[in-house]
């Protein structure tokens, strides 16, 4: 490394904080737009094409309401309901986003960590009267404390003191009696 | 991994004496020989280096409180998509098509057919568990950093499932937090 390599200088967008070519992948590409076609317009031609449109539609309409005064009021609604029609627009995008539908219940082994205090934590897993309930055994296993615990809502929990860290791929479910990799 | 990430989640910080900041430097110094040169301005001799630690055995790299690296368990320093931006040579890459942008900027784990498609591009020196860069079609900056799961070869011959496991992408909770105090 003989030379000292010099940091680039990237466009971040102010709006959404992302790289300028990457806001239309963001959360507000509307938005952001003004701002794009100002600073970064050889990113997003079409976004300059669109603007020019819209300013040329504009100033027609404006020439038409200016030029024929009988159709004035013709202009006037076609405006107010291009308005409508945009506003509608953005609600959509807005619900988009976290639109995720949860799954219901199923019968499943829930493992959840939770932190106690501050760096102590326990390693509850929920789920597991449907096979058999081992406490003392996964306590033996990671040399802490184990025990079944009556949950609020869930029948029984088995409460494993620590944070049991284990890898994903340690994870396998039993279908048919083969074991099959979780993840 | 950053998905949700916020100043609560900071156990601890400490401001490491100068034998372990030697050794966090050093360490970065071999994971990246291309920021070698810079090393002297990102992480200045004199200037306290501060280790962050959060929950999720995850450990930050705070530089005049801009987060610089991180790491998990011991594994190996990774930058923050913002120093990767200024230097982007420092890793290597691997290119997703057009069609997964929208999901990895979601927290998606990359996908092998999303390298190998026409839009893809692979670095055949990469190995399995490395940091890489995760470049995408058309786009001249890095959009996620990820841990390869696979190697290069692999992800072109199994061509099925998660190749690289999506550490830090944009707009995640890391890449809001541009200054932690």
């Amino acid at each position: 490394m003989a030379e000292k390599p010099e940091p680039v200088k990237v466009l971040y967008c102010p709006i959404c904080s992302l790289p300028a070519e990457y806001c239309e992948f963001g959360p507000d590409f509307e938005k952001c737009k003004p701002w794009l076609i100002i600073n970064a317009p050889e990113l997003y031609p079409d976004l300059l094409k669109e603007a020019n449109e819209k300013e040329a539609e504009r100033i027609s309409e404006q020439l038409q309401f200016a030029g024929i005064s009988s159709s004035g009021a013709d202009g006037a609604v076609s405006s107010v309901h291009s308005g409508e029609t945009s506003s509608s627009k953005q609600e959509e995008v807005k619900r988009l986003p976290g639109g995720k539908i949860k799954k219901k219940a199923r019968q499943e082994v829930v493992i959840e960590k939770v932190v106690r205090n501050k760096r102590k934590s326990i390693t509850i897993i929920k789920g597991m009267e449907l096979f058999v309930t081992l406490p003392k055994s996964l306590g033996k296993k990671f040399a802490t404390g184990a025990s079944v615990v009556k949950g609020p809502t869930e029948k029984e929990q088995i409460d494993v003191q620590g944070d049991i860290a284990f890898p994903e791929t340690a994870i396998y479910f039993i279908e048919d009696g083969r074991k099959v990799p979780a993840a | 991994m950053f998905k949700k990430f916020s100043s609560d989640e900071v156990s601890s910080q400490n401001q490491v004496k100068a034998s372990v900041q030697r050794k966090i430097r050093q360490s970065i110094a071999d994971e990246y020989p291309g920021l070698e040169a810079a090393l002297d301005d990102l992480l200045p001799k004199k200037s306290p280096l501060i280790v962050v630690k959060c929950q999720n055995h995850l450990n930050m790299v705070v530089v005049n409180n801009v987060p610089l690296f991180f790491n998990i368990r011991d594994g190996p320093y990774m930058p923050t998509l913002r120093l990767l931006h200024q230097y982007p040579s420092i890793m290597k890459k691997l290119q997703v098509d057009r069609g997964a942008i929208k999901f990895v900027l979601a927290g998606a784990n990359i996908m092998c057919p999303g390298l190998t498609s026409p839009g893809g591009a692979l670095d055949d020196e990469v190995d399995a568990e490395t940091p890489v860069a995760i470049m995408a079609e058309g786009k001249q900056h890095a959009l996620a950093i990820g841990f390869t799961k696979m190697s290069a070869k692999d992800i072109k011959t199994i061509n099925k499932g998660i190749g690289v496991d999506n550490m830090h992408y944009l707009n995640d909770g890391l890449w809001k937090m541009q200054r932690l105090d």
